[in-house]
């Protein structure tokens, strides 16, 4: 299947919270007691029943007021530091741009967690089991459009295959930065290409998103350098020490009565 | 008798007939202690660390066990070898710190005669006193990969108590010292199991004592500094 994608257009969104119940629903993840942390937003962090909420930012400028509202979830990057952190291979990336996790292989280390640029997988602790949004791919593979796409009335979110998508969010947002001048494209580039693109009103800073998200260096040096080199290291000790004994043997150091107490004086 | 001695804090006679004292029962207790946590650390480690491992963990009863397993095994790796310190007679652990933190020319020649020791050769260098040059490092190896495993392991223990920036570089820490200390560690059983030279020192291990024999031609300064001072005891004595 060729590579997906959802266009959330942040412009045409009202803020109704219709995607997280749609989300629940589909996903049959219990409803969790929220309240109020700013006028409108009931919750900011991902839980391992919660994969989409809204975030609702006030900014004043001259005046004025600005609602800035997004629907957050995993991104599925194109380049996921998750997949690149997970100790079991348990995330996988399909070809269409989907990133998941396979609960029987997750052993709930929480590797994912502390390297996703966003923060959203989270880990049950009693369950050993790490969550996060699916995107739906049981419903795309058939087909669907992911739940909170088919639920969206004002149409802030569409679903399509990426190149097509891609079109339509330029289109928007040559539209959009008429009344929005610093509006742009959000996932476009970052981590390699996200599945769940964004057309924001503002800079991402102003969304609470890292401006330049990247697979940490730590994870890359983890993984691609220390690894392989420790592993040769190890295994050149190993060598090392299986030369050592054939060296010993062959000048019939193990035969030699003085090494038995203790060498020579 | 040595033990006795040493409990009530007293220095027993290091020199005993053909033998002498090498090691206090409270420094085999931590080599002891610290070698068994560190092979149980880094068995139920490589669970974690690769799937090819995994199925291995079953011997636990599974992965999950296999992780708590690797925490407890932390504390006593931590926990009884740092206590060794301050409780009982700590005196000879802080002199080994003292002897491995004074690294002399004489090491340095000991390290590089090493290589040809090692693959059974014989190498030039000078007398050497209580450690040699390749024993302080693998006991620097140890001190410096202890405090990293150990600072990095508490980080990713409790994880969410800590900024995700530090977390994600505990992980590379903890990887880098565990490769340096299992390369380390095979080397070292390496030379005192199996090198035919430098296998006379287990004993030191075990129940204290080395041969004089073993000690004169390995640790020469040390053994006549041993000499020197026990003979210097007896005249007091008398
Ligand atoms: C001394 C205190 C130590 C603490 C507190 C500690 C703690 C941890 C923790 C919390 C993890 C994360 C995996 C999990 O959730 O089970 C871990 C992983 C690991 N530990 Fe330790 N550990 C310690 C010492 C050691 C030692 C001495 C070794 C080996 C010689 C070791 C080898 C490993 C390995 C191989 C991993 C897997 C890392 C990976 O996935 O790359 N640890 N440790
Ligand atoms: S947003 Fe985070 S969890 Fe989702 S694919 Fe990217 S790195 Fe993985
Ligand atoms: S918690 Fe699960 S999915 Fe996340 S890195 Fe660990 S094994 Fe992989």
């Amino acid at each position: 299947m060729a590579r997906k994608t959802v266009l959330i257009d942040t412009s045409l969104c009202t803020g109704c919270k219709a995607c997280s119940v749609a989300c629940k629903e589909w996903n049959e993840l219990s409803a969790e007691k929220t309240q109020l942390l700013t006028s409108y937003q009931t919750q900011n962090a991902f839980t391992t029943k919660t994969w989409t909420y809204m975030t609702f930012v006030e900014k004043y400028e001259d005046q004025k007021m600005n609602w800035f509202m997004r629907k957050a979830q995993c991104f599925h990057c194109a380049d996921p530091a998750c997949m690149k952190a997970c100790s079991s291979n348990a995330i996988t990336k399909t070809e269409s741009g989907y990133v998941v996790i396979d609960q029987e292989k997750c052993i709930g280390c929480g590797y994912c967690v502390e390297n996703c640029p966003f923060g959203v997988p989270k880990v049950d602790q009693v369950k050993k089991k790490s969550y996060k949004c699916t995107g739906c791919i049981d419903r795309v593979e058939n087909n669907l459009l992911p739940a909170c796409v088919n639920t969206c009335q004002p149409g802030a979110l569409s679903f399509g295959e990426r190149d097509a998508m891609l079109t339509q969010a330029k289109k928007r947002l040559a539209e959009v930065q008429k009344t929005h001048p610093k509006a742009q494209l959000y996932g476009e580039k970052e981590m390699g290409g996200t599945t769940y693109l964004y057309l924001l009103l503002d800079s991402p800073e102003v969304y609470d998103l890292p401006v330049n998200p990247t697979v940490p260096l730590s994870l890359t040096l983890w993984k691609d350098v220390i690894r392989p080199v420790g592993t040769v290291a190890v295994g050149g000790a190993a060598a090392a020490v299986v030369l050592g004994v054939f060296a010993n043997l062959f000048r019939g150091n193990y035969s030699n009565s003085d090494n038995k107490e203790g060498g020579k004086d | 008798m040595a033990l006795k001695m040493e409990t009530r804090n007293q220095m027993p006679k290091r020199i005993v007939e053909d033998k002498v004292l090498r090691f206090s029962a409270g420094e085999r207790l931590s080599h002891w202690v610290h070698a068994i946590s560190f092979f149980v650390l880094l068995f139920t480690g490589l669970g974690v660390l690769s799937t090819s491992f995994q199925p291995a963990m079953a011997i636990f009863g599974g992965i999950q066990v296999a992780q708590l397993i690797h925490r407890i095994a932390a504390i006593f790796f931590v926990v009884v070898v740092g206590l060794m310190f301050f409780v009982g007679n700590p005196r000879y652990h802080w002199r080994w710190l003292k002897f491995v933190f004074s690294f002399k020319k004489s090491d340095w020649q000991h390290v590089c005669a090493f290589p040809k020791e090692f693959f059974g050769g014989h190498g030039n260098y000078p007398e050497q006193e209580k450690y040699n040059g390749g024993e302080k490092i693998n006991s620097l190896i140890t001190i410096f990969g202890t405090i990293f495993i150990t600072l990095s392991g508490v980080v990713m223990w409790f994880a969410s108590s800590f900024p995700p920036a530090l977390v994600r570089w505990a992980y590379p820490v903890h990887d880098l010292s565990m490769f340096i200390m299992t390369a380390a560690a095979i080397g070292h059983i390496y030379l005192g199991l199996l090198h035919p030279d430098s296998r006379a020192a287990m004993s030191g291990m075990i129940n204290g004592y080395v041969s004089t024999k073993f000690a004169r031609a390995h640790h020469r300064e040390w053994y006549e500094r041993l000499k020197k001072e026990q003979s210097m005891n007896e005249q007091k004595n008398v």
